[in-house]
């Protein structure tokens, strides 16, 4: 099985599968795809066929071949694109109804937390068969995952921080979240919201004033969103810039 | 010397990781570069192979938080020694010849322990830091152990993947020290 199969899509197009559209109806992909996964989670990458694949999908093998012609290392390309996808586009709705920058981060934390530390198929993998997982998550592989989602999600945060800032918190933030997901701590769940706001309060937030205030003038922000005027005092006191990162910025 | 005689042992292993790579390193290899008898070595490491491993991988593991611990051990703050002990760690992850070597040909030996098992060396790496965090002081309402454990898995991220950043360049690591990581685990003022 070609460790290929699973590079991560290029940062440029975070919603559409990198691939052309191939023969098929995109349901009838989409329906493979669901199977292939389906099959991963009880027998694992190695042990899945193709045969295995058509038989849970409703389908002939030669279906799944027309669909994707590329074979196996074709299919689990689609499948990663499918599900990091979905992932994205989940995480936009929640993020996207966020009330202020900490919900921001809360939601897109304990969403993602749940969305990959309950896959069923990653589960299984990362029990029986780390060795396909792991290489595609670790140095530079970590290194550009880490580039995609803050691409992907720094928008979110442009209601308050500007396009550098929001990219740097984006990084940090899923940093965190993939430190706590792979290697698990004893009294941090991030699945939990209120855990994961204690991560946020405790270690982000303060970090996002300073950077706040590191800012030479927050008001010139390039392509930043306006904000409102820095407080005085807002270089020596904490509390100021809170109120800025609570939401007021809108 | 009985404890001269076991690390004789333990430094064969590592020449041999060396030469022929982790899963190739048989008993029998370290025992001749040792010069001793295999059943010298299993009299000092009766769980055979995989214990010697992991007394190598400890070995190196030793070695390096002494260096580090000399590498920080003047710093006045907090501040100081990350920004003396994140590039000196990023560095030592990088000239280690042994280990990119079995992390390139045999990632699956050790990749666990750098992602679904880091909990050890997420530990060690808290361990070397709670003096200096209960020395130097931290924020109001937070726990040194807290805060060692969240620094520990901070700093094992950067080195490991330093993504956008620089860890070389001093103007960046004093951002990412002063912001990412010590700005809510610091105390304020």
């Amino acid at each position: 099985m070609g460790s290929g199969a699973l590079a991560l899509i290029q940062p440029a197009a975070p919603v559409a599968p990198a691939s052309p559209p191939a023969p098929g109806s995109s349901n009838q992909r989409v329906r493979i795809v669901d199977a292939t996964l389906s099959c991963i989670a009880r027998f694992g990458l190695a042990k899945t066929t193709l045969d295995d694949v058509a038989r849970a999908a409703g389908c002939s093998r030669a279906t799944v071949y027309r669909a994707f012609p590329g074979g196996k290392d074709a299919l689990m390309k689609a499948v990663v694109d499918t599900e990091v996808s979905r992932l994205f586009s989940e995480l936009a709705v929640a993020m996207g109804e966020a009330g202020d920058l900490e919900d921001v981060l809360v939601a897109g934390m304990t969403l993602a937390a749940r969305r990959i530390g309950g896959h069923p198929a990653l589960s299984f993998l990362l029990a029986h068969e780390p060795e396909v997982v792991l290489p595609h998550l670790a140095f530079d592989h970590h290194d550009r995952l880490l580039g995609l989602v803050s691409v992907y999600a720094a928008p979110f945060l442009g209601r308050w921080l500007d396009h550098d800032q929001a990219l740097r918190v984006a990084e940090w933030t899923t940093r965190i979240a993939l430190s706590y997901l792979g290697c698990p701590a004893d009294d941090v769940d991030l699945t939990d919201p209120e855990h994961a706001r204690r991560l946020v309060r405790s270690f982000v937030l303060p970090a996002i004033r300073a950077l706040s205030s590191f800012s030479p003038d927050p008001l010139v922000v390039g392509e930043g969103p306006a904000r409102p005027p820095a407080q005085p005092t807002a270089r020596s006191v904490p509390s100021p810039g809170l109120d800025t990162v609570k939401g007021e910025a809108s | 010397m009985e404890g001269g005689l076991r690390q004789r042992i333990v430094e064969a292993g590592y020449a041999c990781v060396a030469r022929w790579g982790l899963s190739k390193t048989t008993v029998e290899d370290v025992a001749r570069q040792a010069e001793v008898s295999r059943a010298t070595v299993y009299r000092y490491f009766p769980g055979g192979r995989d214990e010697l491993i992991d007394a190598v991988v400890h070995w190196q593991t030793v070695q390096f938080f002494t260096r580090l611990y000399e590498e920080v051990q003047d710093a006045t703050s907090l501040e100081e020694v990350l920004g003396r002990g994140l590039p000196f760690a990023r560095r030592s992850l990088l000239e280690h010849e042994v280990l990119n070597r079995v992390l390139q040909t045999e990632p699956e030996l050790l990749l666990p322990q750098l992602t679904l098992e880091a909990n050890r060396t997420v530990g060690m790496i808290g361990a070397f830091l709670e003096p200096y965090l209960a020395r130097h002081g931290v924020a109001d309402g937070m726990e040194v152990r807290t805060a060692a454990d969240f620094l520990a898995r901070m700093i094992l991220s950067y080195i490991a993947s330093p993504g956008r950043w620089d860890l070389a360049d001093p103007g960046q690591l004093s951002d990412l020290v002063r912001t990412e990581l010590l700005a809510g685990v610091a105390p304020s003022g």
